[in-house]
């Protein structure tokens, strides 16, 4: 993969949040879990995720806690709070409503 | 909570700086650790992750931290750009602190007359005062008559309306002598009945307040309780004071506890001491209004009991009840011979007895303090929108290198800010220094304990410093922060948009505009004071001097024995030099009066009703004393058993015998055939009892031929030689005290005695010129600095005209017109304010219009003038501007 696509900007935070929303993990794997699913297409620079997190934890969509690493390092763990859920559900639905509108417009709608 | 969350991370974040940086990079360093062990060689872990730095500085900015940071670099930018022309800033400082310190002041004085609840007092909501409203009588400026002061038979009436303890009656109005021989001191004495501490909630420090048992009417027991700071001043603060029993006006009192520090009673007058209602000192009972026979709480005499209850443990619509059980006393017992209504207020605020001058004058003081804020706040404008013209290049490279709008605004009002809470903190302390002075000017009789900064004081002048702060800020700010890049670029710190000096234009107009209006109020009050001040009384005012004595409660000698000494005295004292004549009389002129009825013709005085007469006992030397003239006849012929006569005024004599000579005519005492009494002249009519008044009926008779035989005359009036007031009244006081060893001896000059009733006008004088003259100070500055920054804008121009042949005269003379013009424009509008506002204070004036042509012409040539001369050097600077230098700069 030669290009590196940018992400929408926002897009981050919901990404973060629905990875979030199946368990508490660390860092390193919230990043892992993202560019793997997406298949390498959306390659951030992994060091942005941390603004991101910080930038949810202000806000109060997710909480921290220290813990041990199964190989017996301090790691921080992060987990999604009952907000944080709400405003992933709400990020999903306008995101929805975003892309169906670009598809339109490009004319790739279903059925059309 | 999910936002309490963020709220907890926020804080930690901001408290434990540190640990959160540390975390942070751990969190980083892990993450690069984890690449590795997938098989990325360290470089590429590195490339993965990104500018690691970058991305800490990111998080961060999402935290308080950043929003800190941020601070700290306004903070930073605006101390260094404030030492970096420290003249500028000495002036927007001073100026602004001058503004807000007089605000600060007049809050001080207004937050303890009329917004502060009592110090020390603990149910302040619950507590109300009780007010009684007397028709059909009416106050001086015709407003219903409202007093706070009852008799004891009215506060029995109104507590009977609901459960005893709830009521509670007290009078500070005393000035007690306390100890005995040389050890008396006077103490400020409160009667109050035992209830008083439970209605206040107001507990002792130690000992006890008295029980109701204690202060039983018929049987009060003598104790004493003192108020904190009287126990310091006048024990030493010893505990061992309970139980102790001190002297008050001869009688013994035991003292039983001391209050808490910090309550001083509910008035502005501070008390030392409390005492049982039913313990009043003998002496005071006739004073308490008793008639002969009678209880004193039975007396139905004008008298100061101030009322207060708990209204949640009394009944709903206590007034109205009141009102009706007052009524229903008053028929029952032919009570008085006004009909009283009961009103009710809380223990904050004016009170309804109020409606008049002194709150005027609050509001008048506000309004005018708030307008010399007015034109600081739009001084300091103009001096910083001057400044950031001077800027405007290193503004325009800010915004070249994408500065954002906001965030320039945000840079150029924190500058303000500080200066704003600099200037604060310099306005606090004139605030401590004009509010003492404000204390003393608007109530000098008052004894002041507290400081004026209280810290309702301190918060108002750095809260409204803050204000000012960002008011005077934000708009040069904002019309510096949008300046057309490349002119600004090239041109550097010239000034080319007209519209901005449009705006300083305003605020100069602004200025002078308010300025003339404070300083008309000035001189209108100055004319005021000076036409009440030259006002004919009928004495010499300024020659004449007063001495009486009073004794203990019980020490007095017979009237007679006092008189006749006070006469041998006289005639000693008038062979004193400096002393051009002595006389004697019964009261103080202006202060105390005598009535009696009379017949003359086939009329009686009663026939007179408003207008009745009022006498005053006097000597014969009476009339050359005070300096009274006599229009027409001569002075009584001798002060013993003389011929009965007695001498008219003016009014009386038109009155009474209108188109006829009044001299020689009969007046006859008592009764119809009583003595007759020979009018021996006429003189011009003296005041009879207050500065401003109508010409009223007064008499004058012999004071050793009363009709009702009784001898007295034992005040004397000592008209002094000029420049011999002060010898002779230290004379007068050293006689008095060896002829009555026992007693007090008063000795007063006629100017001090009359100074409370040319208070209003001297306070208005005082408040508005000190007021005015800021103004002005102010607006000098203002037009001087508004001035010379053109100036310095326009010195190419100068240049180049100087070069072409311009004469200096012509620069000077153009730059002088310029400035005045604006100035011009500034009065003439002021000229309208000022006229449109005199409404406001036309009642306060006196022989003076608020439209007075003569004022208002010479506050515009006087504010004319002095913009002229603070134009002048700026332009004599224009005027001598050296072409070349001029030429070659930028």
């Amino acid at each position: 993969m030669s290009t590196k696509r940018d992400l929408l900007p926002g897009t981050l935070d919901m990404l973060v949040l629905k990875t979030l929303s199946v368990g508490s993990l660390h860092g390193y794997a919230i990043a892992q879990h993202i560019s793997r699913l997406s298949q390498d297409v959306l390659q951030v620079e992994q060091g942005s995720l941390y603004p991101a997190l910080e930038r949810l934890l202000g806000g109060g969509l997710v909480t921290s806690k220290w813990g041990t690493s199964p190989t017996g390092r301090k790691v921080r763990y992060y987990t999604i709070t009952a907000s944080g859920r709400k405003k992933l559900g709400q990020e999903i639905s306008n995101f929805d409503s975003l892309s169906l509108a670009i598809a339109r417009v490009l004319g790739r709608e279903g059925g059309a | 909570m999910s936002w309490l969350d963020g709220l907890r991370h926020r804080v930690r974040t901001l408290f434990r700086s540190s640990a959160y940086e540390h975390e942070l990079r751990e969190e980083m360093a892990y993450h690069r650790e984890l690449d590795r062990v997938q098989g990325l060689d360290a470089h590429a872990a590195a490339r993965h992750l990104g500018n690691e730095t970058w991305y800490r500085e990111e998080a961060r900015r999402f935290t308080w931290l950043g929003a800190l940071d941020v601070w700290r670099q306004d903070v930073t930018y605006a101390w260094r750009s404030i030492l970096r022309n420290p003249s500028v800033t000495a002036t927007i400082i001073l100026t602004l602190a001058l503004g807000l310190g007089v605000n600060a002041a007049t809050f001080s004085v207004l937050d303890r007359l009329y917004l502060r609840p009592p110090d020390g007092v603990a149910n302040t909501d619950d507590v109300q005062r009780v007010w009684f409203e007397h028709s059909p009588l009416r106050s001086a400026t015709g407003q219903p008559f409202i007093s706070e002061g009852t008799t004891h038979p009215v506060f029995r009436a109104v507590s009977s309306g609901g459960p005893r303890g709830a009521f509670a009656a007290y009078d500070t109005d005393f000035s007690l002598f306390m100890g005995s021989g040389g050890n008396r001191s006077r103490v400020r004495a409160a009667f109050a009945t035992a209830s008083y501490f439970d209605v206040l909630g107001i507990r002792a420090a130690f000992g006890r307040t008295y029980t109701v048992h204690e202060d039983s009417l018929g049987s009060g027991t003598n104790v004493i309780v003192l108020a904190d700071r009287f126990w310091k001043s006048s024990f030493g603060g010893d505990s061992s004071v309970i139980g102790r029993r001190i002297r008050v006006e001869g009688d013994e009192y035991e003292v039983i506890g001391v209050l808490p520090p910090g309550f001083a009673g509910l008035d502005l007058q501070a008390v030392d001491v409390w005492i049982p209602l039913a313990s009043i000192p003998r002496a005071h009972w006739t004073v308490r209004g008793a008639a002969e026979g009678r209880a004193w709480w039975d007396g139905d005499r004008a008298s100061h009991f101030h009322v207060i209850f708990r209204a949640s443990q009394t009944p709903p619509a206590l007034d109205q009840r009141a009102t009706a059980t007052v009524r229903e006393m008053q028929r029952h017992l032919q009570y008085g011979d006004t009909l009283m209504s009961v009103l009710t207020s809380g223990l904050v605020g004016a009170g309804p007895d109020k409606p008049g001058t002194e709150l005027t004058i609050g509001g008048r003081l506000a309004i005018v303090s708030f307008i010399v804020l007015v034109i600081a706040c739009a001084n300091v404008i103009n001096l910083l929108l001057a400044r950031s013209m001077k800027r405007r290049r290193e503004i325009a490279v800010r915004l070249a290198l994408g500065i954002s709008r906001g965030r320039l605004v945000r840079l150029l009002t924190a500058e303000t800010v500080v200066l704003g809470l600099l200037a604060g903190g310099v306005a606090t302390m004139i605030a401590w220094g004009a509010g003492t002075a404000l204390r003393s000017l608007m109530l000098p009789e008052v004894v002041w304990y507290d400081s004026p900064l209280h810290w309702r004081v301190v918060v108002f002048a750095f809260g409204l410093s803050l204000l000012a702060g960002l008011v005077a800020g934000i708009i040069p700010a904002v019309q510096s922060s949008n300046p057309k890049l490349s002119p600004a670029l090239k041109d550097g710190s010239r000034d080319s948009g007209s519209h901005r000096s449009r705006l300083r234009q305003a605020l100069l107009i602004t200025q002078a505009a308010l300025s003339v209006v404070l300083l008309v109020g000035s001189a209108l009050f100055m004319r005021s004071l000076d036409n009440v001040r030259s006002l004919r009384l009928g004495y010499d005012v300024d020659r004449l001097a007063f001495g009486y004595v009073s004794f203990e409660p019980g020490q007095r000698p017979p009237g007679p024995v006092v008189a006749g000494e006070m006469d041998v005295l006289a005639r000693r004292f008038r062979s004193r030099p400096g002393v051009d004549e002595v006389a004697r009389t019964e009261f103080t002129p202006m202060r105390g009066i005598s009535t009696a009825k009379f017949f003359w013709d086939n009329d009686s005085s009663t026939s007179l009703r408003r207008d009745f007469p009022t006498f005053s006992a006097v000597s014969p030397t009476f009339f050359r004393a005070t300096g009274v003239r006599i229009i027409k006849g001569s002075t009584f012929s001798s002060e013993e058993g003389g011929p009965k006569q007695l001498i008219v005024n003016d009014a009386m004599a038109k009155r009474l015998w209108p188109d006829e000579d009044a001299i020689g005519r009969c007046v006859r005492f008592g009764k119809a055939d009583g003595d007759c009494y020979t009018v021996a002249a006429i003189v011009e009519n003296a005041r009879q009892s207050f500065v401003i008044e109508a010409p009223k009926l007064m008499y004058y008779l012999p004071l050793g031929n009363l009709p009702d035989g009784r001898k007295s005359g034992s005040t004397l009036i000592v008209r002094v030689a000029p420049g011999s007031m002060t010898a002779v009244h230290d004379a007068l006081s050293a006689e008095l005290k060896r002829a009555f060893p026992a007693a007090d001896v008063h000795v007063s000059s006629m100017m001090d005695e009359l100074e409370g009733e040319y208070r209003p006008w001297r306070l208005g004088a005082t408040l508005f010129t000190s007021m005015g003259l800021l103004a002005l100070l102010v607006a000098v500055v203002g037009i001087y600095g508004a001035i010379s920054y053109g100036v310095s804008q326009r010195t190419h121009e100068f240049g180049v005209r100087i070069a072409l042949g311009a004469r200096i005269e012509t620069v000077l003379q153009q730059v002088v017109a310029e400035g005045v013009r604006v100035i011009a424009v500034g009065v003439g509008a002021g000229i309208i304010l000022s006229i449109a506002g005199g409404r406001l204070v036309a009642s306060m004036l006196y022989g003076v219009t608020p439209g007075d042509p003569i004022t208002i012409a010479a506050v515009a040539v006087t504010l004319l003038t002095v913009a002229a001369l603070a134009a002048i050097v700026p332009a004599w600077r224009a005027a001598r501007v050296d072409p070349i230098t001029a030429l070659r700069s930028d």
